[in-house]
């Protein structure tokens, strides 16, 4: 067996009931992988209330608390509280939400959270529609995609609107940290959530959650199609840490958009225009990222730990 | 009273048989009820759905435990799914199968029938190659062995309700009912097993779900089983790395291994494997 790159340690269980080649599975997996056992995870009415609970059954090996699909922001600011009540200071608490418990539905219990400075990881797994109730389109479906609240006949071109910006909403609020992440980088995936970890304060993942039934692929592509997302530009993956931008998946040219659209069914309608529109906005998705790191990258003091013995640093006296 | 029960996967249409059988039987002036068993509804995994068939109206509103009929509509649930639990004696099984009847079992005696409904899905264009919708065909099948609702007011309902394609599964039906093959079986001297119901799991006291999920085993979902060819296999571990369903071990000499019990099959690990040492194959 060769050195593993992300750890062993399985906090996930098999014999969980989510479909062939589920995205959010492996975002769970590796989210635990990341954090350990001294974490508790809150997960509204979404896929993953129903993968993780074939009653009386557990898919996880850390607690979870099953809550109403708005209330997750609200849910970890008390998981916490009472965390810290019981002096267990050490406990991650954790939201996992989907894109509808979260863009859509528990959107003012994010904001919520994220504005009481709630000492917690807020995680929304983006499978870009409610895919537990059988595909209908949410604020984060992409502009044109079909779903089965958006169809595709006749003059019905999928969804009329573009995907909410939900790191742009977050962002607003200042987290110490927020970062895109997807399973089909796993190293960066597992390094993002030990980073989090070691913070405190509110902190935010947006998941890549690839659906084989509910995008139209087959199974065995999650994975592929992962990486297409990112090295096409519809999902870069970057950090920002107080502010701080900083792309984790430098790309010198983008792969074209064509490729991760013709391998879905969702998607396979689109016209050379409404590929073009998508090309257009990754790009400018891309370009708009490079602008914000070079812009946030300055001055950002370098917090060195120093070595053991060393004299604390001092405030600065203009501070 | 005529009590059908329906064995498929998710993504075969076993629920909306039920429900076109009753729309039929709505047709010929009848009344019926069809509804779902309400399990994991997945791509893949084992669904079930129930029909009662009667000329007055129909007051019983519980699970059908001891059917008259039983379709199945994908011949590898028969491999862990205990699909004649409670079929009456001198009942009838409806199997998706190329096989001839007289492949099958009965030990409780009754009438044995098979049609090739796969072959007939592709045939006609009902679903996709790799995800043939087999419904229509068995539906077609069942109104040719049982009598109880006729062949017109199934194609009359298939062409009401059926969205994409409904000539082409019109077509699928009446192949059903033209090829099905059936066959009387006497019960079986030897006594059946005492039980085919699975052990009921022992529940936790209160409501905290405590039991680990790996007590529950998913590999009845699978249609495809990958094979590790370890001449091939360079110990990368990416197999292991990106499994959703934590399928695999190592063996000592840090092989993978995958965990039949759990693997769901969806072919994510013989996709990612660099050397291409991982094979899908059909399960038997
Ligand atoms: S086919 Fe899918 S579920 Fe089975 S071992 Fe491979 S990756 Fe895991
Ligand atoms: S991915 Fe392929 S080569 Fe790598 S360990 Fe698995 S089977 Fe072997």
């Amino acid at each position: 067996m060769a050195k593993l790159t992300i750890p062993r340690e399985e906090l996930m269980y098999s014999g969980h009931a989510a479909c062939p080649g589920c995205g959010p599975a492996l975002a769970m997996r590796f989210l635990l992988k990341g954090l350990g056992p001294r974490t508790v995870v809150s997960v509204p009415a979404s896929c993953w209330s129903v993968i993780a609970t074939p009653y009386p059954t557990t898919a996880l090996g850390v607690g979870m608390l099953d809550n109403a699909i708005e209330a997750t922001g609200a849910s970890i600011s008390g998981l916490r509280a009472a965390a810290d009540a019981l002096g267990l200071e050490d406990l991650n608490v954790v939201g996992f939400a989907g894109d509808g418990g979260t863009a859509d539905i528990g959107l003012q219990s994010l904001s919520g959270m994220l504005e009481r400075r709630t000492d917690a990881l807020y995680v929304m797994y983006d499978n870009e529609a409610y895919m537990n109730t059988g595909v209908q389109r949410s604020s984060a479906t992409p502009q044109g995609a079909w779903t089965t609240t958006t169809p595709v006949a006749g003059e019905a071109r999928g969804k009329l609107e573009p995907k909410k910006d939900i790191m742009a909403i977050v962002l607003a609020h200042h987290p110490v940290y927020a970062a895109t992440l997807n399973p089909s980088f796993p190293e960066d995936f597992v390094r993002k959530v030990e980073r989090a970890r070691g913070m405190r304060g509110p902190r935010f993942f947006h998941v890549y959650a690839a659906c084989p039934p509910g995008w139209r692929y087959d199974s065995d592509q999650t994975i592929e199609l992962g990486k297409l997302a990112t090295y096409t530009g519809i999902f870069p993956l970057y950090e920002v840490e107080n502010g701080q931008l900083r792309i984790t998946r430098r790309m010198g040219q983008l792969k074209p958009v064509e490729d991760y659209l013709a391998a879905q069914g969702r998607f396979r309608h689109f016209s050379p225009e409404e590929v073009r529109q998508v090309k257009e906005q990754a790009e400018a998705r891309w370009a708009d990222l490079l602008a914000r790191e070079k812009a946030t990258s300055t001055p950002a003091p370098v917090r060195e730990v120093p070595p053991a013995g060393a004299p604390a640093p001092r405030p600065s006296a203009t501070t | 009273m005529l009590e059908i029960r329906f064995h498929g996967r998710g993504g075969q249409g076993a629920v909306v048989a039920s429900e076109l059988l009753a729309q039929a039987v709505f047709f010929d002036g009848k009344v019926a009820q069809s509804f779902p068993f309400f399990g994991v509804e997945r791509r893949g995994a084992p669904v079930t759905a129930f029909t009662r068939i009667d000329d007055h109206p129909i007051e019983l509103r519980s699970f059908i435990e001891h059917p008259d009929v039983v379709v199945v509509l994908d011949p590898g649930l028969l491999r862990d799914t205990p699909v004649t639990g409670g079929l009456k004696p001198g009942g009838l099984l409806l199997v998706n199968s190329p096989q001839a009847p007289g492949a099958f079992s009965l030990p409780q005696g009754g009438t044995l029938a098979t049609v090739d409904a796969t072959r007939i899905a592709v045939g006609r264009k009902v679903g996709t190659a790799t995800m043939p919708v087999v419904n229509t065909a068995m539906l077609g099948a069942l109104a040719r062995v049982t009598g109880a609702f006729t062949e017109a007011s199934l194609e009359r309902a298939i062409v009401a309700f059926v969205p994409s394609h409904p000539e082409e599964n019109r077509a699928a039906a009446r192949d059903g009912a033209e090829s099905v093959r059936m066959e009387p079986v006497a019960p079986s001297s030897r006594p059946s097993p005492p039980s085919e119901e699975a052990a009921p799991l022992p529940f936790p006291e209160g409501p905290v779900a405590s039991l680990p999920s790996n007590i529950l085993h998913t590999s009845s979902w699978r249609t495809l089983r990958p094979v590790i060819d370890r001449d091939r296999c360079t110990r990368c571990n990416f197999c292991w790395e990106f499994c959703p369903d934590d399928a695999f071990d190592f063996d000592a000499e840090g092989f993978p291994v995958v965990k039949l019990l759990y693997c769901k099959g969806c072919g994510i690990c013989a996709t990612e494997c660099p050397p291409d040492a991982i094979q899908m194959v059909t399960e038997a």
